[in-house]
């Protein structure tokens, strides 16, 4: 029909088949991140290998953790292998499967190329299964060795191990994949959006919980020997960390029925996973696709005032200056419309939520302890609090980066000279959103569970941290809302900051739970207090001081 | 080349596109013009693939719209209006990716890529040395053209192609899109530069509401209104004509 171009060579190499092209493309996505601020391309091979390096460096550190399993059973260090696997994978996949499957921008390069949704879905899909498994094998590095030194494994447990490791990323990554088309094909269009995000957001919390809560049951039990799975321990068998671990013990420990039946749910329900988010429902991807093309907004109601604009109206919101207010709405408007950074902040700061209420629970009268044992039950109370302290600096961490981050250089044109009044904005809508209802809910619960008023006193030394750590990015030049690209690949970034978080919390709380039974906890509130106000007019100084940083 | 029949879309209650039915012959440059929400960009994303259509149908190059997509998508090419690229990619990198998805061969898509950068004054080391995010906006343009023709569609959907473009560019890109036409490619060209349309197309379809207002040759619509120029009548007819008042009284309110 058309001529072809003038005198076109031979062809020496063919083109390669479309999904290599499009595997290549997504990997290559992934790891240099969709923008290309703040990335030059003389160094870019080498930063994000370094960058990739270092996130595998850190998984497999903190794999290590599996050492305390030398001389141990199969199946306690089994279940606790996969579930770390199944935290770290699930907050990766939930966290990066919103990016990867479903782009606006990306809509605009490729739905109009001869390429058919199915090979879309495979190509971004298998890109997702490979950095898992790197990310998994770095975790279960150590423990793949630990599980020959156990009482009752040997050399067969690396093998199986590998296997049942590969079915729980493919579980995973299939959990995710399905949320999002059951709610497309049971929702329909309008309710998309919000619902993916909801339920990606659940996912990420069941994994956290999962993962969690399993290994610490196991441990809850273990001084009555119940170390495998039977008739007592039945709810095991509700936790996916458990089949896969019981497939590692049935094979490398030669388990009885329970670790076969274990097993067997744990295949079944990975093959029936990826039977009906990767074939039954595949059809339903290019919809979604389609529908990031559309936009559409529900008319508002005429006359009705959005409650972030009543809000802003009250004090002390009315108190601030313009420029803050601003910010609060920005960020809090974000935090609450927008997929892709709920996707980012919720899923991420689920494992602080989640951690606390292990702890408090872990440590209310079970695992041989006295639930009045004030070391104890006040650790609980003393750690979580230290612990949702920082959710400041993760969330403002995470706020930072947006898919419309190129609309955050109007905060450069406008007439301010650096980020202060816009970091202390973001900073708020956080502290008034996430930080403060989290203290509140969880004193609650503490107050309700033991009725004990030392352990909600145990709180006041974490909710002192709060105004200071929420000031620490904006005083580090980093609290500016959305004004970065997203890059998927610093997520190892946070592992880290999430591990330097948990030993602060620690140290917090056992200084607190010290001055508690020495007598002497009011005087190390004053002196926390006596601390913490020069530190935090300090870091007030340093952030006002901050100016806009150069865009590269 | 291009077939509608009362191909229409909504989104929920709200119809962008109203049972639009039109013919458009090969060869043809046909400019596609409407006022905002018009429904230009939701027509164009139907006709290439990225969004089904509520109702109605669709064949171009004689490839059904719903049951041959990617047959469709095969024989076009669209530039769209975001001019989004993949940034962190180097321009080769952009252009190889989609020169593998068409099926073109490496060694032929080079030899392509350079015809193309001769075209745009480009150099070969401005496509290998530099990340998309660091091209200036026309020369993402540029980038974002080549990509539209390199698999040399038969049919070309072009949603505001200047945008960006420097004025030799801009002339040399109407110069090629005439030539293009010449050799029997269709080009359905969507633009608010009303002149530049007027000069290049061969007919304009005119819409707003999703419904179809006017179909014709440029001159013969002008002279058939008395309006002067394409401009004036786009204005009559989507209601524009107040504008020019509106903006003197708009901008009185500058006064300090």
């Amino acid at each position: 029909m058309n001529p072809a171009p003038a005198a076109l060579p031979p062809v020496v190499h063919p083109a390669p088949p479309q999904t290599a092209t499009l595997r290549r493309l997504f990997l290559t996505l992934f790891l240099r991140g969709r923008s290309s601020r703040g990335l030059r391309l003389k160094t870019a091979p080498n930063s994000v290998g370094r960058k990739l390096a270092l996130a595998l460096l850190f998984y497999t550190l903190f794999g290590m953790v599996s050492l305390s399993f030398i001389g141990k059973q199969v199946f306690p260090l089994a279940v606790s292998l996969h579930s770390l696997t199944f935290v770290f994978l699930g907050m990766f996949i939930s966290s990066s499967a919103g990016e990867v499957l479903f782009n606006k921008e990306e809509a605009d390069i490729l739905m109009h190329r001869p390429v058919s949704a199915r090979d879309l879905l495979w190509s971004k899909i298998r890109v997702l299964l490979q950095i898992s498994f790197w990310l998994a094998g770095a975790l279960n590095l150590v423990g793949l060795f630990v599980g020959i030194y156990t009482t009752d494994g040997g050399i067969l447990f690396p093998l199986i191990h590998i296997v049942s490791t590969i079915l729980e990323a493919l579980f995973c990554t299939g959990c995710i994949v399905l949320a999002y088309q059951l709610c497309l094909r049971w929702f329909g269009r309008e309710r998309l959006d919000g619902l993916m995000t909801t339920a990606q957001v659940f996912v990420a919390v069941g994994a956290v919980l999962s993962g969690q809560i399993l290994p610490r049951l196991m441990l809850r039990f273990s001084a009555e020997g119940l170390l495998t799975f039977g008739p007592k321990t039945w709810w095991i068998a509700l936790f996916p960390p458990g089949w896969f671990a019981g497939l590692d013990n049935a094979v490398a420990a030669q388990g009885g029925p329970g670790s076969w039946l274990l097993a067997g749910i744990g295949l079944i329900a990975t093959a029936l996973v990826l039977w009906l988010a990767f074939g039954k429902l595949a059809e339903n991807y290019n919809t979604g696709l389609q529908l990031m093309g559309e936009t559409v907004s529900r008319p508002r109601p005429t006359g009705k005032r959005r409650w972030l604009e009543i809000l802003a109206s009250l004090p002390p919101l009315k108190w601030f200056s313009p420029v803050s207010r601003a910010g609060f709405i920005l960020t809090a408007a974000y935090m609450f419309r927008d997929r892709d950074v709920k996707l980012r902040v919720f899923p991420g700061i689920a494992p602080m939520f989640v951690m606390p209420f292990v702890f408090m629970f872990q440590n209310s009268g079970h695992n041989g302890q006295s639930p009045n044992d004030p070391f104890s039950a006040g650790f609980g109370a003393a750690f979580s609090a230290g612990f949702l302290a920082c959710i400041p600096l993760i969330v403002l961490d995470l706020v930072q980066y947006s898919q419309h981050w190129q609309a955050s250089d109007i905060f450069r044109a406008a007439p301010m000279a650096g980020p202060a009044q816009l970091c202390h904005g973001a900073r708020r809508a956080v502290l008034y959103f996430i930080a403060i209802p989290a203290f509140l809910i969880l004193g609650t619960i503490v107050w309700f569970i033991h009725h004990n008023i030392a352990e909600v006193a145990l709180f006041l030394p974490g909710m002192i941290l709060i105004p200071i750590v929420a000031l620490v990015p904006g005083a580090l030049g980093r609290g500016v809302p959305l004004c970065l690209p997203n890059e998927e690949a610093k997520s190892a970034g946070r592992g880290l900051k999430m591990m330097g978080v948990m030993i602060l919390s620690v140290l917090l709380s056992l200084v607190a739970i010290w001055a508690y039974q020495s007598g002497w906890f009011w005087w190390f509130l004053l002196a926390e207090i006596a601390l913490a106000v020069p530190v935090y007019l300090a870091l007030r100084a340093k952030t006002s001081r901050q100016r806009w940083r150069s865009i590269d | 080349m291009i077939s509608l029949k009362q191909l229409t879309k909504r989104f929920g209650s709200q119809i962008a596109v109203d049972s639009l039915s039109l013919e458009i012959p090969a060869g043809q440059i046909v400019g596609f013009l409407g006022p905002n929400g018009a429904g230009k960009s939701t027509t164009l994303k139907m006709l290439t693939g990225m969004i089904e259509p509520t109702g109605g149908s669709a064949t171009i190059c004689g490839f059904d719209l719903l049951t041959q997509a990617v047959e469709v998508k095969r024989n076009v090419g669209f530039v769209p209006e975001s001019g989004a690229v993949f940034e962190s990619l180097t321009g080769l990198e952009y252009l190889e990716m989609i020169a593998a998805l068409y099926g073109i061969p490496q060694d032929a898509a080079r030899i392509r890529i350079r015809q193309f950068l001769t075209f745009f004054d480009l150099s070969f080391e401005t496509l290998t040395d530099k990340l998309l995010g660091a091209y200036s906006k026309g020369m993402r343009r540029k980038v974002v053209i080549t990509a539209a023709l390199l698999h040399n569609p038969s049919v070309v959907f072009f949603d505001e192609p200047l945008d960006g473009l420097d004025a030799n560019a801009a002339v040399g890109f109407k110069a090629l899109i005439q030539t293009l036409a010449r050799e029997g490619k269709t080009i359905v060209y969507s633009s608010h530069i009303l002149d530049v349309v007027e000069r290049v197309c061969d007919r304009v379809i005119i819409i707003d509401k999703g419904k179809l207002l006017l179909d014709g040759k440029p001159d013969e619509l002008v002279a058939a209104h008395n309006s002067g120029t394409l401009e004036h009548l786009f204005t009559q007819l989507t209601g524009g004509a107040e504008l020019e008042r509106r903006a003197e009284d708009f901008a009185k309110t500058f006064r300090s």
